[in-house]
């Protein structure tokens, strides 16, 4: 059997196992849940050693959500658990359960690539493959996926990932050109759009804007409060400022810990813990 | 102080890379030498005739070098077409698929593989290859597919291109691989992250990954094909060693390594011949030297770049 048509063969089979199964983004989940993500009772360990310890928590869907906590507190490791991208370090264990939308994403029954289907997922450092034009890097999750039908559907949802990403205006008559050619700030857009153009219903992002320029950084931000219109976005951040500016939830990871999380104005203005209030005031690392 | 030391070791030490300058320019100055007279009285002839004539009467001597240069490169594209794929798959596989022991092994077998001495692959390739080939998988070719160009005749005996290209193969892939596992394995993990992240499953991800390595797999290509194309010993022990130009890869060929191996001990037996050698030892060399120059050229701004580094 050639390649191609092992390839259609799988994606035939699983587009009958979506029929038969309710797929996890199916209507019959979405009016169940109120929240996007919920964690409970959640532990991850390296090796043997524990980075995240009983982390409980809940993601309102359509709002913004971020996770802050100085370095090595584990945000970045809670945001892979969101998508089962942890699994791809082989010492990884995770226990407890995440819901998305409702349906545990750990459980043995679903695939991990339909659950990344759904959570997007924006890194720390600007990554859109360098080897491809600024239009196939958005272009790739909907062919890995077969979200188009032909090239008019594929050119429709590239341009609409791009101006949902804020970058359409600048880069429309350069489509062809390599993405490494574009700066830091268009670059992590792009990367925005790449993972826009899945349609994901949550948009995980490690430290967007870490690695920024002050201008850049704004004009991301601000993107991030628009976006929650069509998805909910989970946005680790280690800085306080940037939590109170973008974020309407806020959860504060200390050593793996949730110390403390709620509305962001209320954790803000009335910190519970002393720990978050010194985290805040820049008085923690 | 320690700069006047240091001057010391300088030259004490100059010596020894002045030999290797020195070895190389004498080894073009001999061979553009003694290439001269054949190149001379020949002209373009020696590198458009495929005739291959050694004659007792100096007169009727006549040398063309074009079956054993067709035949290198036949044996080669072979090679290459058959340890690219294979190499590919096997560094993507000792990366990211093997259990770490199983990766120490297959990366421990696979250096063990590149350095055997080539005429184990000769005997082997003559005694158990060829004639195991001819029966089981060059005879159903041809009478199954025999309208293919490269099936279209009937193999006489195991020794034919075909049966070189595939030992070739098999003593370029391990080098081959080193070159594209070093390029794979170093791509940042946030790349892999990235295409994970888009739903890819493993066999998307190792795809879109590869391609990214693209440059550094055109440069194993080249460094294999200049391998494949000097390589000797275990040719001519499997090759047939017949001038012949024919698009089947089932009959006897000739390459250049090949044709200075056996034909050099007589060859002072007649008034050009060894002239003629020279030169075919010298496009030998400029095969050579241009095919690594430009693998080196390619893996070196390959790793000048974001992926590479
Ligand atoms: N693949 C891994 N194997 C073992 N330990 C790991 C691995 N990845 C992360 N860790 C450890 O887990 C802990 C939490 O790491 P994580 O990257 O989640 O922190 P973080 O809060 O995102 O930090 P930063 O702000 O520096 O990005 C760290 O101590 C880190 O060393
Ligand atoms: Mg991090």
């Amino acid at each position: 059997m050639s390649i191609a048509s092992l390839r259609r063969y799988l994606s035939l089979a699983s587009s009958i196992s979506r029929l038969v199964k309710p797929s996890l983004g199916g209507n019959g989940y979405a009016a169940s849940s109120t929240y996007a993500l919920q964690t409970v009772g959640l532990n991850v360990y390296y090796g043997g050693r524990k980075i995240l310890d009983n982390v409980n928590l809940a993601v309102p869907r359509n709002t913004v959500f971020a996770i802050m906590g100085p370095s090595g507190s584990g945000k970045s490791t809670l945001l892979r658990v969101f998508n089962r991208l942890v699994e791809l370090a082989p010492n990884a264990r995770v226990e407890g359960r995440v819901l998305l939308f409702g349906r545990n994403i750990y459980d043995p029954s679903v695939d991990p690539m339909e659950v990344r289907r759904q959570v997007g997922m924006v890194f720390q450092n600007p990554n859109p493959f360098p080897h491809l034009s600024i239009y196939d890097n958005v272009a790739l999750g909907p062919r890995l996926n077969g979200l188009a039908r032909n090239g008019e559907e594929l050119d429709r949802l590239v341009e609409w990932a791009l101006r949902k990403a804020a970058l359409w205006d600048e880069v429309r008559d350069r489509l062809h050109e390599p993405a490494t050619r574009l700066s830091g700030g268009q670059q992590q857009r792009l990367c925005i759009a790449r993972a826009i153009a899945l349609k994901p219903r949550v948009l995980l992002m490690d430290e967007p804007t870490a690695n920024l320029d002050p201008e850049s950084s704004r004009r991301i931000e601000q993107l991030i409060v628009e976006l929650r219109d069509d998805v909910t976005v989970v946005v680790v951040t280690h800085s306080p400022g940037q939590a109170a500016r973008i974020s309407d939830h806020v959860a504060f990871l200390f050593s793996g810990r949730i110390v403390e999380v709620g509305p962001t104005r209320e954790v803000f203005t009335r910190p519970r813990s002393e720990l978050t209030e010194r985290f805040i005031t820049g008085a923690l690392g | 102080m320690r700069v006047r030391s240091d001057r010391l070791l300088f030259y004490a030490l100059l010596p020894f890379g002045g030999i290797v300058v020195a070895l190389f320019a004498l080894l073009i100055n001999v061979l553009v030498d003694n290439s001269i007279p054949i190149l001379e009285r020949e002209g373009l002839n020696f590198f458009t005739s495929p005739q291959w004539r050694p004659s007792e009467t100096p007169g009727e001597e006549f040398y063309g070098i074009l079956a054993p240069l067709y035949g290198t490169i036949y044996t080669s594209i072979i090679a290459v077409a058959i340890a690219l794929p294979t190499s590919v798959s096997l560094a993507v596989f000792v990366t990211d698929l093997a259990p770490p022991r199983l990766r120490e092994l297959f990366i421990g077998l696979v250096d063990v593989m590149a350095g055997l001495p080539t005429i184990l692959y000769g005997i082997w390739g003559a005694l158990v290859l060829a004639p195991f080939l001819k029966d089981r998988l060059m005879d159903p070719l041809h009478t199954y597919l025999g309208f293919v160009p490269l099936f279209s005749c009937q193999p006489v005996t195991g020794y034919t291109v075909f049966t070189a290209g595939l030992i070739l193969a098999l003593m370029v892939v391990p080098f081959m691989t080193a070159v594209i596992r070093e390029a794979y394995s170093r791509i940042p993990d946030t790349y892999r992250e990235a295409v994970y992240s888009l739903g890819a499953t493993d066999y998307e991800a190792a795809r879109t990954l590869v391609s990214m390595i693209r440059p550094a797999i055109l440069a194993a290509l080249l460094l294999g094909f200049g391998r494949a194309a000097g390589e000797t010993i275990a040719v001519s022990l499997t090759v047939g060693n017949s001038a012949s130009i024919s698009a089947c890869a089932f009959t006897p060929g000739y390459t250049i390594a090949s044709l200075i191996a056996n034909q050099f001990a007589n060859a002072g037996l007649y008034r050009h011949m060894t002239s003629a050698l020279y030169a075919a030892g010298l496009i030998l060399l400029v095969i050579g030297l241009a095919l690594n120059t430009a693998g080196l050229y390619m893996l070196a701004r390959w790793r000048k770049t974001r992926v590479g580094r």
